[in-house]
Protein backbone atom coordinates (compact mmCIF):
# COMPACT_ATOMS: atom_id res chain seq x y z
CA UNK A 1 0.00 0.00 0.00
CA UNK A 2 2.69 2.42 1.04
CA UNK A 3 4.89 1.24 -1.80
CA UNK A 4 2.14 1.87 -4.32
CA UNK A 5 1.59 5.37 -2.95
CA UNK A 6 5.31 6.03 -3.28
CA UNK A 7 5.16 5.15 -6.96
CA UNK A 8 2.10 7.31 -7.65
CA UNK A 9 2.01 10.76 -9.21
CA UNK A 10 1.29 12.49 -5.91
CA UNK A 11 4.60 11.53 -4.38
CA UNK A 12 6.33 12.69 -7.56
CA UNK A 13 4.49 15.94 -7.30
CA UNK A 14 5.67 16.39 -3.73
CA UNK A 15 9.23 15.45 -4.68
CA UNK A 16 9.49 18.16 -7.32
CA UNK A 17 9.86 21.16 -4.96
CA UNK A 18 12.32 19.20 -2.83
CA UNK A 19 14.49 18.41 -5.86
CA UNK A 20 14.30 22.04 -6.94
CA UNK A 21 15.47 23.10 -3.50
CA UNK A 22 18.29 20.58 -3.60
CA UNK A 23 19.47 21.72 -7.02
CA UNK A 24 19.29 25.32 -5.86
CA UNK A 25 21.44 24.71 -2.76
CA UNK A 26 23.89 22.55 -4.71
CA UNK A 27 24.28 25.26 -7.34
CA UNK A 28 25.09 27.82 -4.67
CA UNK A 29 27.66 25.50 -3.10
CA UNK A 30 29.24 24.83 -6.48
CA UNK A 31 29.29 28.42 -7.68
CA UNK A 32 30.55 29.70 -4.35
CA UNK A 33 33.45 27.26 -4.43
CA UNK A 34 34.47 28.37 -7.95
CA UNK A 35 33.76 32.10 -7.79
CA UNK A 36 33.44 33.15 -4.15
CA UNK A 37 32.48 36.69 -5.10
CA UNK A 38 29.38 35.53 -7.00
CA UNK A 39 27.49 34.61 -3.84
CA UNK A 40 25.48 37.81 -3.61
CA UNK A 41 24.08 37.14 -7.08
CA UNK A 42 22.75 33.73 -6.07
CA UNK A 43 20.42 34.15 -3.10
CA UNK A 44 19.72 31.26 -0.76
CA UNK A 45 16.19 29.88 -0.42
CA UNK A 46 16.07 31.22 3.16
CA UNK A 47 16.80 34.75 1.95
CA UNK A 48 14.02 34.49 -0.62
CA UNK A 49 11.62 33.00 1.91
CA UNK A 50 12.45 35.75 4.39
CA UNK A 51 11.90 38.37 1.72
CA UNK A 52 8.54 36.87 0.75
CA UNK A 53 7.47 36.70 4.39
CA UNK A 54 8.34 40.38 4.82
CA UNK A 55 6.40 41.24 1.69
CA UNK A 56 3.34 39.27 2.71
CA UNK A 57 3.30 40.82 6.17
CA UNK A 58 3.53 44.24 4.53
CA UNK A 59 7.01 45.06 5.81
CA UNK A 60 8.72 46.22 2.62
CA UNK A 61 11.36 48.61 1.38
CA UNK A 62 9.44 49.29 -1.83
CA UNK A 63 7.14 52.35 -1.90
CA UNK A 64 3.97 50.21 -1.77
CA UNK A 65 3.38 46.86 -0.14
CA UNK A 66 2.38 43.79 -2.15
CA UNK A 67 -1.35 44.20 -1.72
CA UNK A 68 -1.38 47.83 -2.86
CA UNK A 69 0.98 47.00 -5.72
CA UNK A 70 -1.09 44.13 -7.07
CA UNK A 71 -4.29 46.11 -6.53
CA UNK A 72 -2.94 48.97 -8.65
CA UNK A 73 -1.99 46.51 -11.39
CA UNK A 74 -5.34 44.75 -11.15
CA UNK A 75 -7.17 48.04 -11.60
CA UNK A 76 -5.17 48.75 -14.74
CA UNK A 77 -5.78 45.22 -15.96
CA UNK A 78 -9.50 45.58 -15.30
CA UNK A 79 -9.76 48.88 -17.13
CA UNK A 80 -7.79 47.55 -20.09
CA UNK A 81 -9.81 44.34 -20.22
CA UNK A 82 -13.09 46.24 -20.13
CA UNK A 83 -12.06 48.36 -23.11
CA UNK A 84 -10.72 45.29 -24.91
CA UNK A 85 -13.95 43.35 -24.31
CA UNK A 86 -16.14 46.20 -25.57
CA UNK A 87 -14.05 47.01 -28.65
CA UNK A 88 -13.30 43.35 -29.37
CA UNK A 89 -16.95 42.39 -28.86
CA UNK A 90 -18.18 44.95 -31.38
CA UNK A 91 -15.52 44.20 -33.98
CA UNK A 92 -15.78 40.45 -33.46
CA UNK A 93 -19.57 40.56 -33.83
CA UNK A 94 -19.27 42.52 -37.07
CA UNK A 95 -16.58 40.18 -38.36
CA UNK A 96 -18.63 37.11 -37.58
CA UNK A 97 -21.73 38.50 -39.28
CA UNK A 98 -20.20 39.91 -42.45
CA UNK A 99 -17.58 38.43 -44.75
CA UNK A 100 -16.54 41.84 -46.01
CA UNK A 101 -15.90 43.22 -42.54
CA UNK A 102 -13.97 40.07 -41.79
CA UNK A 103 -11.73 40.58 -44.82
CA UNK A 104 -11.28 44.21 -43.83
CA UNK A 105 -9.99 43.51 -40.34
CA UNK A 106 -8.63 39.96 -40.45
CA UNK A 107 -4.98 40.57 -41.39
CA UNK A 108 -4.68 43.40 -38.91
CA UNK A 109 -6.06 41.32 -36.09
CA UNK A 110 -3.49 38.62 -36.88
CA UNK A 111 -0.76 41.26 -37.06
CA UNK A 112 -1.65 42.70 -33.66
CA UNK A 113 -1.91 39.19 -32.25
CA UNK A 114 1.60 38.24 -33.32
CA UNK A 115 3.23 41.45 -32.11
CA UNK A 116 5.42 40.88 -29.04
CA UNK A 117 4.06 42.73 -26.01
CA UNK A 118 7.54 44.16 -25.50
CA UNK A 119 6.93 46.27 -28.60
CA UNK A 120 3.64 47.59 -27.22
CA UNK A 121 5.22 48.22 -23.84
CA UNK A 122 8.16 50.21 -25.18
CA UNK A 123 6.01 52.08 -27.65
CA UNK A 124 3.35 53.00 -25.06
CA UNK A 125 5.97 54.11 -22.55
CA UNK A 126 7.53 56.42 -25.11
CA UNK A 127 4.34 57.68 -26.68
CA UNK A 128 2.18 58.11 -23.56
CA UNK A 129 4.80 58.73 -20.91
CA UNK A 130 4.83 57.31 -17.39
CA UNK A 131 1.53 56.72 -15.66
CA UNK A 132 -1.68 54.80 -16.17
CA UNK A 133 -2.40 55.46 -19.85
CA UNK A 134 0.53 53.54 -21.32
CA UNK A 135 -0.01 50.27 -19.41
CA UNK A 136 -3.77 50.35 -19.97
CA UNK A 137 -3.32 50.79 -23.70
CA UNK A 138 -0.77 47.98 -23.69
CA UNK A 139 -3.36 45.70 -22.04
CA UNK A 140 -5.98 46.68 -24.62
CA UNK A 141 -3.61 46.01 -27.50
CA UNK A 142 -2.50 42.60 -26.20
CA UNK A 143 -6.00 41.49 -25.23
CA UNK A 144 -8.19 42.76 -28.04
CA UNK A 145 -7.21 40.27 -30.80
CA UNK A 146 -8.11 37.30 -28.57
CA UNK A 147 -11.50 38.79 -27.77
CA UNK A 148 -12.16 39.48 -31.45
CA UNK A 149 -11.23 35.97 -32.56
CA UNK A 150 -13.27 34.29 -29.84
CA UNK A 151 -16.37 36.41 -30.37
CA UNK A 152 -16.15 35.84 -34.11
CA UNK A 153 -16.00 32.10 -33.58
CA UNK A 154 -18.94 32.36 -31.21
CA UNK A 155 -21.08 34.20 -33.75
CA UNK A 156 -20.12 31.73 -36.46
CA UNK A 157 -21.04 28.81 -34.24
CA UNK A 158 -24.36 30.31 -33.18
CA UNK A 159 -27.17 27.75 -33.43
CA UNK A 160 -29.03 28.98 -36.52
CA UNK A 161 -31.70 26.29 -36.18
CA UNK A 162 -32.68 27.70 -32.80
CA UNK A 163 -33.09 31.14 -34.37
CA UNK A 164 -35.25 29.69 -37.09
CA UNK A 165 -37.38 28.00 -34.51
CA UNK A 166 -37.65 31.16 -32.43
CA UNK A 167 -38.75 33.06 -35.52
CA UNK A 168 -41.23 30.38 -36.51
CA UNK A 169 -42.79 30.46 -33.07
CA UNK A 170 -42.92 34.25 -33.09
CA UNK A 171 -40.59 34.80 -30.16
CA UNK A 172 -39.86 38.52 -29.77
CA UNK A 173 -36.41 39.69 -30.75
CA UNK A 174 -35.27 40.67 -27.25
CA UNK A 175 -36.20 37.30 -25.86
CA UNK A 176 -34.45 35.51 -28.70
CA UNK A 177 -31.32 37.50 -28.02
CA UNK A 178 -31.59 36.93 -24.28
CA UNK A 179 -32.29 33.19 -24.47
CA UNK A 180 -30.52 32.09 -27.65
CA UNK A 181 -27.75 34.44 -28.67
CA UNK A 182 -26.31 35.30 -25.27
CA UNK A 183 -26.22 31.74 -23.90
CA UNK A 184 -24.58 30.51 -27.10
CA UNK A 185 -22.03 33.33 -27.00
CA UNK A 186 -21.30 32.93 -23.29
CA UNK A 187 -18.64 30.20 -23.44
CA UNK A 188 -16.80 32.08 -26.16
CA UNK A 189 -16.97 35.33 -24.23
CA UNK A 190 -15.72 33.53 -21.17
CA UNK A 191 -12.81 32.01 -23.06
CA UNK A 192 -12.09 35.45 -24.51
CA UNK A 193 -12.05 36.96 -21.03
CA UNK A 194 -9.75 34.27 -19.78
CA UNK A 195 -7.31 34.78 -22.62
CA UNK A 196 -7.47 38.54 -22.35
CA UNK A 197 -6.76 38.20 -18.65
CA UNK A 198 -3.82 35.81 -18.91
CA UNK A 199 -2.13 37.57 -21.81
CA UNK A 200 -3.15 41.06 -20.79
CA UNK A 201 -1.48 40.40 -17.45
CA UNK A 202 1.76 39.46 -19.18
CA UNK A 203 1.52 42.54 -21.37
CA UNK A 204 0.70 44.77 -18.43
CA UNK A 205 3.71 43.61 -16.43
CA UNK A 206 6.08 44.36 -19.28
CA UNK A 207 4.44 47.73 -19.88
CA UNK A 208 4.80 48.64 -16.22
CA UNK A 209 8.48 47.76 -16.26
CA UNK A 210 9.11 50.38 -18.91
CA UNK A 211 6.35 52.89 -18.49
CA UNK A 212 4.93 52.62 -14.98
CA UNK A 213 5.40 54.57 -11.79
CA UNK A 214 4.01 51.80 -9.60
CA UNK A 215 2.38 48.41 -9.95
CA UNK A 216 3.66 44.84 -10.01
CA UNK A 217 5.91 45.14 -13.05
CA UNK A 218 7.42 48.36 -11.78
CA UNK A 219 8.14 46.82 -8.38
CA UNK A 220 9.99 43.80 -9.76
CA UNK A 221 12.06 46.22 -11.82
CA UNK A 222 12.64 48.19 -8.62
CA UNK A 223 14.28 45.14 -7.02
CA UNK A 224 16.15 44.44 -10.24
CA UNK A 225 17.54 47.98 -10.32
CA UNK A 226 18.49 47.70 -6.64
CA UNK A 227 20.37 44.53 -7.66
CA UNK A 228 18.62 42.43 -5.04
CA UNK A 229 18.47 39.00 -6.63
CA UNK A 230 16.44 37.63 -3.72
CA UNK A 231 13.94 40.42 -4.27
CA UNK A 232 13.56 39.60 -7.96
CA UNK A 233 13.15 35.87 -7.32
CA UNK A 234 10.82 36.42 -4.37
CA UNK A 235 8.65 38.77 -6.38
CA UNK A 236 8.66 36.35 -9.28
CA UNK A 237 7.29 33.67 -6.95
CA UNK A 238 4.59 36.08 -5.83
CA UNK A 239 3.72 36.52 -9.51
CA UNK A 240 3.43 32.76 -9.95
CA UNK A 241 1.17 32.49 -6.89
CA UNK A 242 -0.99 35.35 -8.17
CA UNK A 243 -1.36 33.84 -11.63
CA UNK A 244 -2.11 30.37 -10.26
CA UNK A 245 -4.68 31.81 -7.88
CA UNK A 246 -6.59 33.46 -10.71
CA UNK A 247 -6.16 30.70 -13.28
CA UNK A 248 -6.86 27.63 -11.18
CA UNK A 249 -9.02 28.94 -8.44
CA UNK A 250 -11.08 31.90 -9.55
CA UNK A 251 -11.65 31.13 -13.22
CA UNK A 252 -12.39 27.47 -12.64
CA UNK A 253 -14.93 28.35 -9.95
CA UNK A 254 -16.44 31.07 -12.08
CA UNK A 255 -16.76 28.91 -15.17
CA UNK A 256 -18.40 26.16 -13.12
CA UNK A 257 -20.86 28.69 -11.78
CA UNK A 258 -21.71 30.27 -15.12
CA UNK A 259 -22.04 26.99 -16.97
CA UNK A 260 -23.95 25.14 -14.28
CA UNK A 261 -26.91 24.81 -16.61
CA UNK A 262 -24.94 22.84 -19.14
CA UNK A 263 -24.52 19.07 -18.90
CA UNK A 264 -20.77 19.37 -19.45
CA UNK A 265 -18.67 22.51 -19.51
CA UNK A 266 -16.66 22.24 -22.68
CA UNK A 267 -15.54 25.81 -23.08
CA UNK A 268 -14.22 26.41 -26.56
CA UNK A 269 -10.62 27.16 -25.91
CA UNK A 270 -8.46 27.16 -28.95
CA UNK A 271 -4.78 27.76 -28.72
CA UNK A 272 -4.04 30.66 -30.97
CA UNK A 273 -0.70 31.76 -29.74
CA UNK A 274 0.00 29.89 -26.57
CA UNK A 275 -2.03 27.09 -25.14
CA UNK A 276 -2.37 28.31 -21.57
CA UNK A 277 -5.31 26.09 -20.82
CA UNK A 278 -3.52 22.83 -21.55
CA UNK A 279 -2.78 20.91 -18.41
CA UNK A 280 -1.49 17.43 -18.20
CA UNK A 281 -3.95 16.27 -15.64
CA UNK A 282 -7.12 14.50 -16.71
CA UNK A 283 -10.23 16.65 -17.02
CA UNK A 284 -12.08 16.87 -13.76
CA UNK A 285 -15.76 16.27 -13.94
CA UNK A 286 -17.25 19.76 -13.93
CA UNK A 287 -20.67 19.04 -12.48
CA UNK A 288 -20.96 18.60 -8.76
CA UNK A 289 -23.60 19.38 -6.18
CA UNK B 1 -14.64 6.55 -59.69
CA UNK B 2 -18.34 7.16 -60.00
CA UNK B 3 -17.81 10.91 -60.25
CA UNK B 4 -16.03 10.44 -63.58
CA UNK B 5 -19.10 8.95 -65.23
CA UNK B 6 -21.63 11.32 -63.71
CA UNK B 7 -21.12 14.42 -65.94
CA UNK B 8 -21.77 12.47 -69.18
CA UNK B 9 -25.46 12.03 -68.26
CA UNK B 10 -26.26 15.76 -68.43
CA UNK B 11 -23.25 17.70 -69.67
CA UNK B 12 -24.77 21.08 -70.65
CA UNK B 13 -26.76 21.79 -67.49
CA UNK B 14 -23.97 20.68 -65.21
CA UNK B 15 -21.39 22.80 -67.04
CA UNK B 16 -23.54 25.90 -66.74
CA UNK B 17 -24.17 25.28 -63.05
CA UNK B 18 -20.46 24.81 -62.56
CA UNK B 19 -19.79 28.00 -64.49
CA UNK B 20 -22.25 29.89 -62.37
CA UNK B 21 -20.74 28.54 -59.18
CA UNK B 22 -17.28 29.46 -60.41
CA UNK B 23 -18.43 32.92 -61.36
CA UNK B 24 -20.02 33.64 -58.00
CA UNK B 25 -16.97 32.23 -56.33
CA UNK B 26 -14.74 34.52 -58.35
CA UNK B 27 -16.90 37.53 -57.55
CA UNK B 28 -16.82 36.54 -53.92
CA UNK B 29 -13.07 36.27 -53.91
CA UNK B 30 -12.74 39.60 -55.73
CA UNK B 31 -14.95 41.29 -53.18
CA UNK B 32 -13.02 39.76 -50.30
CA UNK B 33 -9.76 40.93 -51.75
CA UNK B 34 -11.22 44.37 -52.35
CA UNK B 35 -12.24 44.65 -48.70
CA UNK B 36 -8.92 43.31 -47.59
CA UNK B 37 -7.11 45.94 -49.67
CA UNK B 38 -9.44 48.57 -48.25
CA UNK B 39 -8.46 47.42 -44.79
CA UNK B 40 -4.78 47.81 -45.57
CA UNK B 41 -5.34 51.24 -47.09
CA UNK B 42 -7.49 52.32 -44.17
CA UNK B 43 -5.11 51.27 -41.41
CA UNK B 44 -1.92 52.39 -43.13
CA UNK B 45 -3.64 55.65 -44.03
CA UNK B 46 -4.83 56.10 -40.45
CA UNK B 47 -1.32 55.49 -39.19
CA UNK B 48 0.20 57.91 -41.69
CA UNK B 49 -2.51 60.48 -41.01
CA UNK B 50 -2.22 60.37 -37.22
CA UNK B 51 1.51 60.90 -37.23
CA UNK B 52 2.03 64.62 -37.10
CA UNK B 53 -1.68 65.44 -36.93
CA UNK B 54 -3.27 63.53 -34.04
CA UNK B 55 0.01 62.78 -32.30
CA UNK B 56 3.42 64.33 -32.37
CA UNK B 57 5.52 63.21 -35.31
CA UNK B 58 8.32 62.21 -32.96
CA UNK B 59 5.98 60.09 -30.89
CA UNK B 60 4.30 58.29 -33.77
CA UNK B 61 6.32 58.22 -36.97
CA UNK B 62 4.24 57.18 -39.97
CA UNK B 63 4.94 54.21 -42.24
CA UNK B 64 6.81 56.34 -44.75
CA UNK B 65 9.14 57.59 -42.02
CA UNK B 66 9.72 54.00 -40.89
CA UNK B 67 10.64 52.96 -44.43
CA UNK B 68 13.03 55.87 -44.77
CA UNK B 69 14.68 54.95 -41.46
CA UNK B 70 15.01 51.35 -42.55
CA UNK B 71 16.87 52.48 -45.67
CA UNK B 72 19.20 54.59 -43.49
CA UNK B 73 19.84 51.73 -41.08
CA UNK B 74 20.45 49.33 -43.93
CA UNK B 75 23.00 51.73 -45.37
CA UNK B 76 24.98 51.73 -42.10
CA UNK B 77 25.30 47.93 -42.32
CA UNK B 78 24.10 47.26 -38.76
CA UNK B 79 21.00 45.39 -39.80
CA UNK B 80 22.38 42.03 -41.02
CA UNK B 81 24.76 41.59 -38.09
CA UNK B 82 22.10 42.39 -35.48
CA UNK B 83 19.65 40.02 -37.19
CA UNK B 84 22.29 37.31 -37.39
CA UNK B 85 23.13 37.64 -33.68
CA UNK B 86 19.51 37.39 -32.60
CA UNK B 87 18.67 34.58 -35.00
CA UNK B 88 21.65 32.54 -33.79
CA UNK B 89 20.51 32.99 -30.22
CA UNK B 90 16.98 31.94 -31.10
CA UNK B 91 18.32 28.95 -33.01
CA UNK B 92 20.50 27.62 -30.19
CA UNK B 93 17.99 28.39 -27.45
CA UNK B 94 15.09 26.91 -29.33
CA UNK B 95 17.04 23.77 -30.16
CA UNK B 96 17.85 23.28 -26.47
CA UNK B 97 14.23 23.95 -25.52
CA UNK B 98 13.08 21.42 -28.09
CA UNK B 99 15.41 18.73 -26.75
CA UNK B 100 14.41 19.41 -23.15
CA UNK B 101 10.73 19.59 -24.05
CA UNK B 102 10.73 16.29 -25.92
CA UNK B 103 12.75 14.57 -23.19
CA UNK B 104 10.40 15.75 -20.44
CA UNK B 105 7.39 14.83 -22.57
CA UNK B 106 8.74 11.30 -22.96
CA UNK B 107 9.62 10.98 -19.28
CA UNK B 108 6.13 12.10 -18.32
CA UNK B 109 4.71 8.79 -19.50
CA UNK B 110 5.88 7.33 -16.21
CA UNK B 111 3.28 7.96 -13.53
CA UNK B 112 5.71 9.11 -10.87
CA UNK B 113 7.61 11.39 -13.24
CA UNK B 114 4.30 12.70 -14.53
CA UNK B 115 3.53 13.98 -11.05
CA UNK B 116 7.10 15.20 -10.74
CA UNK B 117 7.04 17.35 -13.86
CA UNK B 118 3.41 18.42 -13.75
CA UNK B 119 3.97 21.57 -11.73
CA UNK B 120 7.08 22.37 -13.73
CA UNK B 121 5.00 22.38 -16.90
CA UNK B 122 2.24 24.49 -15.32
CA UNK B 123 4.78 27.01 -14.08
CA UNK B 124 6.53 27.03 -17.45
CA UNK B 125 3.29 27.83 -19.24
CA UNK B 126 1.89 30.46 -16.86
CA UNK B 127 5.01 32.44 -15.91
CA UNK B 128 5.57 35.54 -18.04
CA UNK B 129 8.80 35.56 -20.04
CA UNK B 130 9.67 38.87 -18.39
CA UNK B 131 10.28 37.13 -15.08
CA UNK B 132 12.73 34.65 -16.54
CA UNK B 133 14.39 37.46 -18.45
CA UNK B 134 14.93 39.48 -15.26
CA UNK B 135 16.09 36.52 -13.15
CA UNK B 136 18.57 35.30 -15.74
CA UNK B 137 19.76 38.84 -16.34
CA UNK B 138 20.49 39.41 -12.66
CA UNK B 139 22.23 36.04 -12.24
CA UNK B 140 24.16 35.75 -15.49
CA UNK B 141 24.73 39.40 -16.33
CA UNK B 142 25.48 39.80 -20.01
CA UNK B 143 26.86 36.28 -20.48
CA UNK B 144 25.44 34.23 -23.31
CA UNK B 145 23.94 31.61 -20.99
CA UNK B 146 21.28 33.97 -19.61
CA UNK B 147 19.12 34.43 -22.70
CA UNK B 148 19.49 30.77 -23.61
CA UNK B 149 18.24 29.65 -20.21
CA UNK B 150 15.34 32.10 -20.42
CA UNK B 151 14.34 30.72 -23.83
CA UNK B 152 14.47 27.13 -22.59
CA UNK B 153 12.41 27.90 -19.48
CA UNK B 154 9.65 29.74 -21.36
CA UNK B 155 9.44 27.42 -24.36
CA UNK B 156 9.99 23.84 -23.21
CA UNK B 157 6.57 23.46 -21.57
CA UNK B 158 4.64 24.05 -24.81
CA UNK B 159 6.64 21.35 -26.56
CA UNK B 160 6.30 19.00 -23.59
CA UNK B 161 2.52 19.33 -23.57
CA UNK B 162 2.31 18.53 -27.26
CA UNK B 163 4.71 15.61 -27.10
CA UNK B 164 2.98 13.99 -24.16
CA UNK B 165 -0.41 14.44 -25.84
CA UNK B 166 1.03 12.75 -28.91
CA UNK B 167 2.46 9.84 -26.96
CA UNK B 168 -0.78 9.39 -25.06
CA UNK B 169 -2.69 8.95 -28.33
CA UNK B 170 -0.27 6.50 -29.94
CA UNK B 171 -2.11 3.80 -31.87
CA UNK B 172 -1.60 0.88 -29.50
CA UNK B 173 -3.31 -1.65 -31.76
CA UNK B 174 -0.95 -0.88 -34.63
CA UNK B 175 2.06 -1.26 -32.39
CA UNK B 176 0.72 -4.52 -30.98
CA UNK B 177 0.13 -5.82 -34.46
CA UNK B 178 3.62 -4.86 -35.54
CA UNK B 179 5.00 -6.58 -32.46
CA UNK B 180 3.11 -9.77 -33.08
CA UNK B 181 4.25 -9.81 -36.70
CA UNK B 182 7.83 -9.51 -35.48
CA UNK B 183 8.63 -6.02 -36.75
CA UNK B 184 11.85 -4.74 -35.20
CA UNK B 185 12.06 -1.89 -32.73
CA UNK B 186 13.76 0.51 -35.14
CA UNK B 187 11.34 -0.17 -37.94
CA UNK B 188 8.40 0.12 -35.56
CA UNK B 189 9.54 3.52 -34.38
CA UNK B 190 10.31 4.69 -37.88
CA UNK B 191 7.01 3.66 -39.42
CA UNK B 192 4.45 3.91 -36.64
CA UNK B 193 5.63 6.09 -33.77
CA UNK B 194 7.37 8.88 -35.69
CA UNK B 195 4.66 9.45 -38.30
CA UNK B 196 2.11 9.58 -35.52
CA UNK B 197 4.12 12.02 -33.41
CA UNK B 198 5.15 14.30 -36.27
CA UNK B 199 2.04 16.53 -36.31
CA UNK B 200 2.23 17.02 -32.54
CA UNK B 201 5.90 17.90 -32.81
CA UNK B 202 5.19 20.41 -35.54
CA UNK B 203 2.45 22.07 -33.52
CA UNK B 204 4.85 22.29 -30.59
CA UNK B 205 7.55 23.77 -32.79
CA UNK B 206 5.25 26.40 -34.24
CA UNK B 207 3.87 27.50 -30.86
CA UNK B 208 7.28 27.26 -29.30
CA UNK B 209 8.95 29.34 -31.97
CA UNK B 210 6.37 32.11 -31.67
CA UNK B 211 7.14 32.30 -27.95
CA UNK B 212 10.89 31.84 -28.30
CA UNK B 213 11.59 34.76 -30.59
CA UNK B 214 9.63 37.15 -28.39
CA UNK B 215 11.46 36.06 -25.27
CA UNK B 216 14.80 36.33 -27.01
CA UNK B 217 14.20 39.94 -27.92
CA UNK B 218 12.98 40.63 -24.39
CA UNK B 219 16.09 39.16 -22.77
CA UNK B 220 18.27 41.10 -25.15
CA UNK B 221 16.65 44.29 -23.97
CA UNK B 222 17.81 43.62 -20.43
CA UNK B 223 21.08 41.80 -20.70
CA UNK B 224 22.74 41.89 -24.10
CA UNK B 225 25.14 44.20 -25.84
CA UNK B 226 24.21 43.06 -29.33
CA UNK B 227 21.16 41.94 -31.28
CA UNK B 228 17.73 43.36 -32.04
CA UNK B 229 16.69 43.81 -28.43
CA UNK B 230 19.84 45.75 -27.66
CA UNK B 231 19.28 48.04 -30.65
CA UNK B 232 15.70 48.59 -29.55
CA UNK B 233 16.79 49.51 -26.04
CA UNK B 234 19.39 51.93 -27.38
CA UNK B 235 16.82 53.54 -29.65
CA UNK B 236 14.29 53.96 -26.82
CA UNK B 237 16.89 55.37 -24.45
CA UNK B 238 17.86 57.94 -27.05
CA UNK B 239 14.15 58.61 -27.65
CA UNK B 240 14.46 57.72 -31.32
CA UNK B 241 11.03 56.30 -32.02
CA UNK B 242 11.45 55.95 -35.78
CA UNK B 243 14.54 53.80 -35.25
CA UNK B 244 12.84 51.76 -32.54
CA UNK B 245 9.78 51.11 -34.69
CA UNK B 246 11.96 50.19 -37.63
CA UNK B 247 13.93 47.62 -35.66
CA UNK B 248 10.92 45.96 -34.14
CA UNK B 249 8.86 45.97 -37.33
CA UNK B 250 11.70 44.63 -39.46
CA UNK B 251 12.34 41.79 -37.06
CA UNK B 252 8.65 41.16 -36.60
CA UNK B 253 8.20 40.74 -40.33
CA UNK B 254 11.16 38.36 -40.50
CA UNK B 255 9.86 36.30 -37.57
CA UNK B 256 6.38 36.12 -39.05
CA UNK B 257 7.89 35.03 -42.34
CA UNK B 258 9.80 32.23 -40.61
CA UNK B 259 6.78 31.23 -38.55
CA UNK B 260 4.03 31.36 -41.12
CA UNK B 261 5.85 30.68 -44.38
CA UNK B 262 9.02 28.69 -43.76
CA UNK B 263 7.72 26.39 -41.04
CA UNK B 264 4.48 25.87 -42.91
CA UNK B 265 6.29 24.96 -46.13
CA UNK B 266 8.49 22.50 -44.25
CA UNK B 267 5.43 21.01 -42.62
CA UNK B 268 3.61 20.67 -45.91
CA UNK B 269 6.61 19.05 -47.52
CA UNK B 270 6.94 16.69 -44.59
CA UNK B 271 3.33 15.67 -44.86
CA UNK B 272 3.27 15.44 -48.63
CA UNK B 273 2.60 11.72 -48.29
CA UNK B 274 -0.65 12.60 -46.56
CA UNK B 275 -2.05 14.87 -49.24
CA UNK B 276 -1.11 12.31 -51.86
CA UNK B 277 -3.12 9.81 -49.88
CA UNK B 278 -6.08 12.15 -49.88
CA UNK B 279 -5.87 12.86 -53.61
Amino acid sequence: MLFRALKGPLSGRLTFPLVCLGVWLLTIELVASIWPFAVDVLPTPWQVAGFMWDEITGNTLAPHNVYQTFWISLQRLGAGMLIAMVVGGVVGLAMGLSKSVNAFFNDWVVAILAMPNLAWALFCSLAFGFGDTGPIIAVVLTGVPYVIINVREGVRNAPSDLYDMARAFGVPRERAIRHVLIPSLMPFLFAAGRYAFALGWKGLVVAEVFGGQDGAGWTIKFWYDAHRAYGVIGYALLFVIFALFFEKFLFDKLSRRIFRWRPEASVAEEAFDQPPAVTTEPQRTPQHG
Amino acid sequence: MSTVTAPSTSPPRRASAEDLARKTERADRLRTWGWRLAGYLFFLGLWEFSSGRLMDENLLPGPSAVFATFADLWATGEVPSAFATTLTRIGIGFFLAFVVGVLVGMLMQNRWLNGFFRDAVTIGITTPGLIWALITAIIFGNREAGPLLAIVLTTFAVITVNVSEGIKSLPKDLIDMAKSFGVGVLKRNRHIVLPHLAPFLFTGVRFGFSIAWKVTVLTEVFSSSSGIGFEMRTATQLFRLPEFLTWILAFYILALFLEKVVLEVIERRFFSWRTSLKA
